[in-house]
């Protein structure tokens, strides 16, 4: 009977453990001192951004990575990356590339893949991260989608003068942050030295 | 200097916050996969009952056979949304039906825009001090009625400032002729060492003129435009009657780009006032201008040349100037001369880096021929189009006196 018991609690905790992971979006790991990032309910090659690579154009995105430790005030450390993602109309396949040195790219890849290369970049240092303090995070995307075709000044041509009221409004009154894609999710408060138990179990 | 420090900020504001669009145009185009296919075919879609014009269509057909330049494509659907008035061109992009092509689709959303407001030139110049030029358009049934207020110290030897009401239709009957009718209304302003120099006949007032003209499209990218030019002004001396400046005016314009790198822009102008339009001075005043633009990148170098010849005894409106806001920046244009001169010949190259700019004017404007000397003047700045921040240096021995411009579209 008492055997039993420790069954149930275990799959209890187990379960718990389990249901508690799957509605974590964010999921933190660690590898070589590094914090990395995994979100595989977060998908951003999806809605407007998605048509308009569709249609050959390609488009940026701006990932930010940020930590917080000890507590949600104090900001550890903070990553930003761009990212330009193109899909092969011909091969139906995407083509990111990492913007800020060491400029890297990937190609041939799936929807999946290409959002997966994109977290995997934004690894950020432990160093100096005290082990025994709470720790959260927050991977932003923002699309950089805005109006196709939208004219943005000066794109005329050099004897026309002049910007329209019309062009003004449409380019103030579409704030980015207003109308652009963009995507959030949060992780913790976790400890970093159950993430490196974790890691280093997984790795045994 | 407050001025300047106010007006610094008022510019440089939108400077930072404009990105650096272009340039990520072509960061963009360098990563975009799809830009080792070639173009098969451009459709422009949603049209109803409206047609673009010859030009436009033949832009349209000059992407066909190269590569696929998204940048590109975006400029085109900003063109065909600005000649249709229509509030949204998607572009949309699908394989063609031979490998590693792909067909190009315009899809225009063709509602249109009644009404606009335009703002032509805005500038702060700290010797010749504000010019504002700014209109309101309406479009009903293919025509165009414009009317615009303006203040300008800047391109001409005096001030002028009044309204300027215009009609214009760019489709009679094809797209290969355009018609378009001006009245303007000014009222002028002198400076003083203009007053000093000029016979007191030659300085009026006010100042009224009336051009009807027709564009013809040659050959694209050629047009042709000519007209009438009526111009009535009423010098300030107390005896002196209402005076006609009636000319012919004609101008032959050319207009190409090459991709998104290299565009080339002319003009040749020529108004002739004869006693046959019962004008009262009868002169003869060309003008030739060119300008050609190439750009790499981040990188943009713009190489501008101007000319002009006038004959006869022409009013003061007709002269040429230079030290404004384009042309010999950094001088002033009453240093230069007071009167303007009957020739004129301009030199500029501008380098632009991102927003940083650069840039190096050279040129004379002078009546007789012993008079001539050539002046130079160097300037940096910042420009984000249309924004711009510039100070400009005359290259002269002694002191150097700069001078600063702020504002858009000059």
């Amino acid at each position: 009977m008492r055997t039993i018991k420790s069954w149930w609690l275990i799959l209890a905790f187990v379960s718990g453990f389990a249901l508690a992971m799957a509605a974590e979006e964010l999921i933190l790991s660690t590898h070589a001192n590094r914090l990395e990032f995994s979100a595989p309910r977060l998908h951003f090659l999806v809605g407007k951004p998605l048509e308009l690579l569709h249609n050959a154009a390609p488009v940026s995105f701006d990932v930010q990575a940020t930590l917080w430790s000890g507590n949600h005030n104090h900001v550890f450390r903070r990553a930003a990356e761009r990212f330009v993602v193109s899909y092969d109309l011909w091969e139906e396949k995407f083509s990111v590339t990492k913007l800020q040195a060491p400029r890297k790219t990937a190609s041939h890849l799936a929807a999946l893949a290409a959002e997966a290369w994109c977290k995997e970049q934004m690894s950020m240092d432990l160093t100096g991260l005290d082990p025994g303090e709470p720790l959260w995070a927050r991977l932003e995307v923002r699309a950089q989608d805005g109006k196709e075709g939208g004219p943005v000044f000066g794109r005329g041509n050099i004897s026309e003068s002049g910007i329209s009221l019309t062009s003004l409004i449409e380019i103030f009154s579409r704030p980015a942050q207003a109308t652009q894609s963009h995507w959030s999710v949060d992780a913790g408060p976790v400890m970093l030295d159950e993430l490196l138990k974790r890691s280093h179990g997984r790795g045994s | 200097m407050k001025v300047m420090w106010l007006l610094a900020v008022v510019v440089a504001a939108p400077l930072a916050g404009c990105g650096g669009t272009a340039d990520d145009d072509n960061d963009l185009q360098v990563l975009n996969v799809n830009s080792r296919y070639t173009v098969e075919s451009v459709h422009v879609m949603g049209l109803h009952r409206l047609k673009i014009s010859d030009p436009l269509r033949s832009e349209l057909d000059q992407v066909i056979g190269s590569k696929y330049d998204d940048s590109v494509l975006k400029k085109l659907a900003d063109r065909i949304r600005k000649e249709l008035r229509a509030s949204d061109v998607k572009i949309n992009a699908v394989r063609g039906s031979e490998p590693d092509h792909l067909i190009v689709n315009f899809q225009v959303n063709a509602h249109e825009q009644r009404f606009d407001l335009n703002m032509a030139k805005f500038l702060y110049d700290s010797k010749q001090g504000w010019t504002g030029d700014g209109s309101a358009t309406t479009h009903i049934q293919g025509n165009a009625f414009t009317f615009g207020l303006l203040s300008d110290g800047d391109s001409l030897i005096e001030r002028f400032a009044g309204v300027r009401v215009k009609f214009e239709r760019k489709n009679l009957g094809t797209d290969r002729l355009q018609l378009r009718f001006e009245f303007d209304s000014f009222h002028e302003q002198w400076n003083q060492a203009t007053l000093n120099a000029a016979q007191p006949s030659e300085i009026y007032r006010t100042r009224q003129v009336f051009t009807p003209e027709a564009t013809v499209v040659i050959a694209q990218p050629l047009e042709l435009s000519f007209g009438v030019s009526f111009a009535r002004f009423r010098p300030t001396a107390a005896a002196a009657k209402t005076e006609s400046a009636n000319a012919v005016v004609s101008t032959l314009r050319y207009h190409r780009r090459w991709g998104s790198e290299q565009e080339l822009t002319g003009a040749y102008s020529i108004r002739s006032a004869t006693s046959v339009l019962e004008s009262d001075p009868a002169y003869t005043r060309q003008f030739v201008e060119a300008r050609y633009r190439f750009r790499h990148v981040h990188n943009s170098v713009e190489i501008g040349f101007l000319a002009g010849r006038l004959n006869g005894h022409a009013p003061l409106f007709e002269r040429f100037v230079l030290g404004d806001s384009a042309r010999l920046r950094g001088w002033n244009k009453f240093d230069l001369d007071p009167l303007g001169g009957s020739r004129v010949v301009h030199g500029s190259i501008d380098y632009r880096y991102r927003f940083l700019q650069a840039f190096y004017d050279t040129g004379a404007v002078w009546d007789r021929a012993q008079d001539r000397e050539q002046k130079q003047s160097v300037g940096v700045g910042f420009k984000k189009e249309p924004f711009q921040l510039a100070v400009a240096f005359p290259i002269r021995a002694g002191h150097a006196d700069p001078v600063f411009y702020a504002g858009m579209n000059f």
